[in-house]
């Protein structure tokens, strides 16, 4: 990874008005929000079967 | 009549009082309900894990000491397993609180849980932090040097003073891991005792049917 990315200098930033984020922090928020919306959209597995309670 | 000793008893109150909140087939349910088959309800079970992983690795690295992880490989590798665990846990726990928030969890009486779960990532956070503080390298000097102006400037730095390492170790691997712990174990508790909150369309359909039922009961 180290290979990939430079570790050796500070992060750059995105900045518009007075929010700052660093670009792995936008990437993380990125993550989170997919990962959100994947979970309410994909289907759990076994959920389309009788079981449990009502 | 006066009460038997064993009724005045405050172990047999407080038993009689835990089990009558959180019967066993409550505190270890068998089944869930059918709408908890959702992606978005495994988000709690995964914060949890992450939480269990944190402070497994977390005792492994106070066992060796703060510098352990400097010079030795598998220091090197407990502290990543520590570092990725606390990434995971807070990822784990915002998706979890958004889609908490959404469902508005604080419905049927479950206001204590949205608390205890807001309160546990506000204590979170300077638990994190403060590790930030204790890596005893460079990284921690320079964060320790510019966040104790933050805390100067809110007029808490006596309190909470930043450059004492001690200090800030001992919060980091005692006093808030358990402060977050507890909680934890609180909110835990009172999701059994609550229940999972139903979607809104479940639990417009249990008000009516409920309506229906003191309605035939009362005719």
């Amino acid at each position: 990874m180290a290979a990939i990315f430079n570790l050796n200098s500070h992060a750059p930033y995105i900045s518009w008005h007075f929010i700052q984020l660093s670009v792995p922090n936008v990437i993380v928020i990125v993550l989170m929000l997919i990962v959100f919306v994947a979970a309410i959209l994909l289907p759990f597995p076994g959920s389309g079967q009788s079981g449990g309670r009502s | 009549m006066s009460a038997s000793p064993s009724e005045r008893s405050w172990t047999v109150g407080l038993r009689k009082r835990a089990v009558a909140a959180l019967p066993p087939e409550k505190l270890l349910p068998d089944g869930q309900p059918r709408f908890v088959a959702s992606w978005i309800y495994v988000f709690g079970v995964l914060t949890l894990a992450a939480l269990a992983a944190l402070i497994l690795s977390g005792c492994i690295l106070a066992l060796k000491g703060p510098t352990w992880w400097h010079d030795n490989s598998i220091g090197h590798f407990f502290n990543s397993i520590h570092l990725w665990s606390v990434e995971m846990f807070f990822f784990f726990m915002i998706v979890h609180l958004w889609g908490k928030y959404w469902m508005a969890a604080w419905r049927g009486g479950r206001y204590s849980l949205w608390l205890t779960g807001g309160i546990t990532f506000l204590v979170a956070v300077p638990c994190a932090l403060t590790g930030y503080v204790s890596q005893q390298n460079f990284d921690a000097q320079w964060i320790s040097t510019q966040a104790k102006d933050a805390m100067n400037s809110i007029g808490i730095g006596s309190f909470f003073n930043l450059m004492n390492f001690g200090q800030m170790y001992s919060y980091h691997v005692l006093l808030l891991p358990i402060a977050v712990t507890a909680l934890v174990v609180a909110h835990v508790l009172m999701v059994r005792h609550h229940g999972v909150v139903p979607p809104f369309e479940l639990e417009d359909k249990l008000k009516a049917a409920r309506a229906g039922n003191s309605s035939e009961a009362s005719s």
